[in-house]
């Protein structure tokens, strides 16, 4: 089932986003050829593990061009590709039955170019999906009963990543206009909209001002990308740290006491939430896109991450790269 | 395993031993020469010397058998000692098991805790920025002050606007009244002049 991929196809390859299944035992990664491969993470993880059980269990082509991101809820696997959203059982695809749930497209105005999907996320509140895309406006999609209800527009270009706040049910997202915008979810309008590039501190002009990175905990939120990656303070919509990271970083995550982020750079780096850069853990690829937490599970608590190299690196200890899984 | 080397040890000992240990074979000679020495024709000098090297035998036998109980009992008490240090360690492990997930508890609080400290310092850091909450209320007392002074002017300069304006408006009036009482006593002034001329023509 695995992919006839040549050398260079493999050198060329990038994983834009993973995600892992709701029983914490497999990661699904999809990379710049429109392809999912599933990892099975006890295999790996456990002590007999040999070459072959750091190679995917599965790997399939699930949409035309890239998959930039994936998303899991408890059930299902939603991927996007290019303009497209899919939703594939998590229980046929360790079947290694590959046949998508539904596909569904979101409205877009112009039907001359489908416009690509970046980034998803789901809204716990009322079971929506958010889908931020490349015709600079923000879908909404009720999982429910799989209708597009609403779509938030107020962003001058393609919107980058998306963010749920959740105990103020609001939408925060980034985008290529330098704009983070924050929407009420339930009234579907822009309350908020931070420019990162007007800020003295975080304003990196030679890098551009676009946002690359937003994560949010309800009271604090990073975001980044052209400009520093910075921590703000939501009630008072104030930065608070800025980190001296160089390059522009592309995720990041709140994990206990620290921050962990990737980007431009073949490092994770923790910081803490003042401002310091506490380490730079070195990786395999020569740049990252995704990094992901298993949360799911006790016993695999793994960080993984990915980007461009067709290896994605596995960490068991925060602190060193344990091995790594490839396509 | 340890069948094997006990078979191996059985194999050996028999090997070694031939019809017996070294000391059931001395018994085995001691019963003998008894027997013989019993039996034995021989002159009292020699009966007596047997007499005596069975002494000695037997004092050998009992000997190793007074040896071989004391290293018995020394097996028991190690095999006891053995067990105590067995149960200590399994004791240890247990307590250092308990230890460790006790401390994994506090380094969660510790971070939690970190992390707390960490966000009060960022917002602190941003509040210090702004200034300090008495300066802008004196600020704003100040400022009230100012304009209620300000205000009382105005005040002031409208009543006396008021005044004025209604002063130059009697001043004013009062002129008029008197120019029209003027104009009139002239046009009744002519009036009379001019009857009174064609009265004085008349006559």
């Amino acid at each position: 089932m695995s992919s006839r991929m040549g050398p260079v196809e493999l050198l060329h390859m990038t994983v834009f986003s993973q995600s892992f299944s709701p029983c914490g035992r497999y990661l699904a990664a999809g990379n710049n050829y429109g392809e999912i491969a599933l990892f099975s993470l006890s295999a790996a993880l456990s002590p007999e593990a040999t070459r072959l059980s750091q190679k995917p269990v599965l790997t399939f082509t699930a949409h035309e061009g890239p998959v930039f991101c994936l998303l899991s809820t408890d059930c299902q696997l939603l991927s996007a590709g290019n303009g497209e959203v899919s939703a594939w059982s998590w229980a046929e695809l360790i079947k290694k039955n590959v046949k998508p749930v539904w596909t569904k497209r979101p409205n877009y105005k112009s039907s001359l170019e489908i416009p690509e999907i970046n980034a998803m996320i789901i809204n716990p509140r009322d079971n929506s999906l958010v889908i931020g895309g490349g015709d600079n406006n923000i879908h909404i999609l009720d999982l429910e009963n799989g209708v597009f209800k609403a779509v938030l527009q107020g962003h001058s270009d393609y919107v980058h990543c998306v963010s749920v706040r959740e105990r103020e049910a609001e939408i925060l997202s980034g985008g290529e206009d330098g704009a983070v915008r924050m929407w009420d979810s339930r009234t579907n309008q822009c309350v908020h909209c931070i420019e990162l590039y007007k800020y003295e501190s975080c304003a990196r002009p030679q890098y551009g001002k676009w946002i690359s990175c937003l994560t949010t905990d309800s009271d604090w939120m990073l975001c980044g990308g052209g400009p520093s990656l910075s921590l703000w303070h939501l009630r008072s919509l104030s930065p608070t740290s800025v980190f001296p990271l160089k390059g522009s970083q592309r995720q990041a995550t709140f994990h206990q006491d620290l921050i962990l982020t990737v980007g431009e750079g073949p490092y994770v780096s923790h910081c803490l939430l003042g401002g310091d850069v506490k380490a730079q853990i070195p990786c395999t690829p020569q740049s990252l896109n995704t990094l992901q937490l298993n949360t799911n599970s006790t016993e695999h608590r793994v960080l993984t991450v990915g980007g461009t190299s067709n290896r994605i690196d596995v960490f068991t200890n925060l602190s060193y790269r344990a091995f790594s899984l490839s396509f | 395993m340890g069948a094997v080397t006990d078979d191996e040890v059985i194999r050996k000992r028999l090997l070694i031993d031939g019809d017996g240990a070294g000391d059931d074979r001395k018994i085995n000679l001691l019963l003998k020469s008894f027997t013989k020495w019993c039996n034995s024709p021989g002159t009292p000098e020699e009966g007596f010397t047997q007499y005596q090297r069975m002494l000695g035998t037997l004092a050998q036998c009992e000997f190793s058998m007074g040896k071989t109980l004391m290293v018995y009992d020394m097996n028991l008490r190690e095999m006891e000692n053995y067990e105590k240090i067995y149960t200590d360690i399994e004791q240890n492990i247990t307590s250092a098991h308990e230890k460790i997930t006790e401390c994994k508890k506090e380094i969660q609080r510790a971070k939690r805790i970190r992390k707390n400290r960490q966000e009060y310092d960022a917002l602190a850091k941003v509040i210090q920025q702004h200034p300090d909450r008495h300066e802008t209320l004196k600020q704003l007392e100040a400022l009230d002050k100012e304009l209620q002074q300000l205000s009382q002017i105005k005040e002031n300069v409208d009543a006396k606007m008021e005044l004025r304006k209604k002063q130059f408006h009697v001043l004013l009036s009062t002129i008029q009244e008197l120019q029209q009482t003027l104009d009139n006593d002239e046009k009744s002034d002519n009036d009379d002049n001019n009857q009174g001329s064609p009265a004085g023509n008349d006559e």
